[in-house]
């Protein structure tokens, strides 16, 4: 730990003197003020191995703060255990992993059929596919440090939840709940009468801290008299919860998480990032730190790292001076590593390109939609949730006619395959049975004006396909984290990573600092609190985190103030779930009969 | 933002910059937003890239957002983000350096590559005021500019000569009207205007 530096405005009081009334920050204009160095540099404060999205955040507020960092990747390409890739990357990535050479992964499969052309630059595929919440700690970061500038999101409104062999739409707005007519007057009543509460549960303990240890089922149905049907749609559409054992606490932070973050960019809860989710905003953070004078270099690996000397060797038999920490990511791990720790949490998943542009799925000029399978609802009868992002060839990702979807599960060894297996064979059935023309009865929803295909409430048990499913490719993997699964708001779970400089033990990575392999989160929330955790181990503290001050630019007007509360947010408080964003919704008001 | 006119016509670009560090790119840019924009805030290019417009006539103003690589083409670690939906690329050489030329070259194959196949592409060789230096003949260079299609200037960042040329000629060049279009019908969310009454509203 290092008492804190000054920061960048402060050590540059020589650039901000001159003509200017509010001295702004001003960056080192890499490239622009002074000749580059032609090596990498001998000494540095600070090292990051791997540029994740986590590592790639911290390499930013690291620069922006006045360190000097040097960030390097063993791959030829941004964004490592969160990278978006091209097809040829992929199988690139799938040999790799199976010869045992990225750590944190197994078992990795990639079945490409014969017969289809295709190029391999037209697809996107995302290692650690994510949406983007629209109150949330990422995002306001992402205006912050404007980076969101480098970048293009967009809207995501279609929740589709899986029930009864059906998928139905989610009924998760006042529109909705009140144009139901499946629902009875009281259920209406009763689910108005959650939301309300939701949105500002942490308030009323009164009503939940009997439920602390209990399921959020339970709480629901005893505190709130609400349907299965219901209840199940909070728990893993809006909630986006593992399965409904989930710890009422925590679920309630989930369900408000939606529910604060529809209506603040329109009728929508979450975005996504076009032409690759986390690998782009990976980018954006690289590039807004080497705009601070980081230094980027690619295709390099720590080999290994003294930490009396503070001296690190790189694969290109360069060595660095450390003057302050070095932070790799479990993926990058110097062979022979001794102080991993444990990755004992297992995700699998499975990602497959079809040749079906899949607009059913999607609400109009939308090209991306969200699937949930909770538990139970799968012919594997599946314990846990299988969450899917579907991407559609608005998303920038898959070329024109074709859709990717997403699959994970928290389930592991073999019962995990086979859910998400049952899951793409109800996707399969759903979207062949939308698109057949053996149906065409469409009806308008009267209430919000959108087309909806009444397709997409029948069941298909009956339904028998003419035509079979095409697939550009089909890909599986296991990713291990050390993150525990739906914990990701609490920061106590970031902190346990310690550095080792035991003498006695010989090993390349000893007094290294492991960032952490990604959440099963299919949601950016925990990424941002990772990367303050971080910082802080290198800083000493975290009050700094990102704590610039651009002038705005001439055309967008001022900057969104009241986004940033996020940011600023204090998680001191350990015990204390963090809870990103905290205002009121417009929508909440109204409500009320 | 200042006079409008009746019905002014407004387009944006992305333009990047590329060419060893020593050619002197970040200076020709330096000297095209400095000459022609006197507020000239520098924080702008630390928060993303430099911004610059062009009035092209009385009713179209077209704005470059120019990137600069930021180092991060020195171990090769250009991003893709940097080249995508770049519509125009200002590759700089050294006029007093030979090799220079050269490694100009391979960036405009890289061009080719990795960024869009309409990339307008100027090539530009730097410090015109050293001409007692010059090591590369402006017939070759043109030769092989004229060959890839490029436009072709040399330039002077210290004394400015040529600079603005280059900006404008790689303006006029630009597909105005398709990128006018494209642009009036934006569908992704614009994350500085969090709004209750976004137009992608489907229920108003």
């Amino acid at each position: 730990m290092s008492i804190r530096r000054p920061s960048m405005a402060e050590r540059r009081s020589s650039m901000t003197q001159e003509g200017s009334l509010r001295p702004p920050v001003v960056p080192h204009l890499a490239g622009l003020e002074k000749p580059l160095p032609e090596t990498v540099p001998e000494a540095c404060d600070v090292v990051i191995a791997g540029t994740g999205l986590t590592e790639s955040i911290l390499a930013a507020a690291l620069a922006w703060q006045g360190s000097s960092v040097l960030h390097i990747d063993a791959n030829d390409y941004y964004g490592d255990t969160t990278a978006t890739l091209t097809i040829d990357q992929l199988k690139t990535w799938v040999e790799r992993v199976n010869k045992g050479e990225i750590k944190g992964y197994q078992d990795a499969v990639l079945y490409i059929p014969r017969g289809n052309e295709f190029k391999s630059k037209d697809f996107g595929i995302d290692l650690t596919p994510k949406v983007l919440f629209c109150k949330s700690d990422l995002l306001s970061l992402l205006v912050t440090a404007r980076v969101y500038k480098y970048l293009e999101f967009l809207p995501l409104s279609s929740f589709h939840f899986f029930e009864n062999d059906n998928f139905e739409k989610m009924t998760s707005t006042k529109q909705d709940i009140f144009t139901n007519q499946t629902l009875s007057l009281a259920t209406k009543r009763s689910l108005m009468k959650f939301i309300k509460f939701s949105l500002d549960w942490e308030s009323h303990p009164d009503v939940w801290s009997p439920y602390k240890d209990a399921s959020i089922e339970t709480f629901l149905q005893e505190q709130f008299k609400l349907e299965k049907a219901q209840i199940f749609e909070l728990i893993f559409s809006i909630g986006l919860c593992n399965n409904n054992e989930t710890h009422t606490p925590e679920a309630l932070a989930r369900i408000k998480r939606y529910l604060i973050s529809y209506d603040v960019y329109g009728n929508f809860p979450v975005m996504y990032s076009k032409y690759g989710g986390a690998g782009e905003i990976s980018q954006g953070f690289c590039r807004s730190a080497a705009v601070a004078g980081a230094t980027y270099k690619l295709n390099t690996k720590l080999v290994s790292f003294d930490p009396k000397t503070k001296i690190a060797q790189l694969s290109d038999n360069s060595c660095v001076k450390i003057n302050e920490q070095i932070i790799i990511s479990p993926s990058q791990a110097p062979t022979d590593s001794k102080f991993l720790s444990k990755q004992n949490y297992e995700i699998q998943r499975l990602t497959v390109i079809v040749k079906k542009d899949c607009t059913q799925w999607f609400h109009d000029n939308e090209s991306a939609a969200v699937v949930v399978f909770p538990s139970g609802s799968l012919e594997s009868n599946n314990k846990q949730a299988v969450q899917a992002i579907i991407m559609g060839e608005g998303s920038g990702i898959t070329a024109k006619g074709t859709c990717v979807w997403y699959m994970s599960t928290i389930e592991t060894g073999k019962r995990g395959r086979d859910d998400l297996e049952a899951a793409l064979k109800a996707m399969e059935g759903s979207i062949l049975r939308e698109s057949s023309d053996l149906d065409t009865q469409d009806y308008f929803d009267n209430a919000n004006g959108m087309l909806n295909s009444v397709k997409l409430g029948q069941s298909f048990k009956d339904f028998v396909p003419k035509e079979k499913i095409q697939y550009i490719l089909k890909f599986y993997y296991i990713q291990f984290t050390s993150i525990p699964h739906a914990g990701v708001v609490n920061p106590n779970l970031y902190r346990k990573n310690s550095v080792h400089v035991e003498d006695d033990v010989d090993a390349p990575d000893r007094g290294v600092i492991y960032s952490s392999l990604p959440s099963s989160e299919i949601s950016y929330d925990g990424i941002v609190t990772a990367s303050k955790i971080l910082y802080e181990k290198v800083v000493g503290s975290d009050d700094d985190f990102f704590d610039v001050d651009f002038e705005d630019d001439d055309d967008e007007g001022s900057i969104a103030n009241n986004l940033e509360s996020a940011i600023a947010e204090d998680d001191d408080d350990d015990e204390h779930i963090v809870e990103p964003g905290a205002a009121p919704v417009e929508f909440a008001e109204d409500m009320e009969l | 933002m200042s006079a409008t006119q009746q019905e002014p016509r407004f387009a944006q670009f992305k333009l990047v910059l590329l060419g060893e560090s020593a050619v002197g790119k970040s200076s020709i840019v330096h000297r095209f937003v400095k000459d022609s924009f006197d507020d000239f805030r520098e924080s702008t290019i630390g928060a993303a890239f430099l911004t610059q417009t062009i009035q092209l006539d009385e009713n179209t103003t077209i704005k470059f957002e120019i990137w600069d690589t930021a180092g991060q083409e020195r171990y090769k670690s250009l991003a893709p983000m940097y080249y995508r939906n770049a519509n125009a690329a200002v590759v700089v050489y050294d006029i007093t350096q030979e090799a220079s030329l050269e490694r100009a070259k391979s960036w405009i194959k890289e061009l080719q590559r990795q960024a869009n196949q309409d990339l307008v592409i100027a090539l530009a060789g730097n410090k015109l005021d050293l001409e007692s230096e010059r090591k590369v003949a402006k017939e070759a260079a043109q030769a092989y500019a004229t060959e890839e299609g490029l436009l072709f200037f040399e330039v002077s960042a210290k004394t400015g000569q040529g600079v603005k040329e280059i900006f404008q000629s790689i303006a006029e060049k630009l597909p105005l009207e398709s990128q006018i279009k494209s642009k009036s019908q934006p569908k992704s969310v614009n994350l500085q205007r969090p709004s209750t009454n976004n137009q992608s509203s489907c229920c108003s």
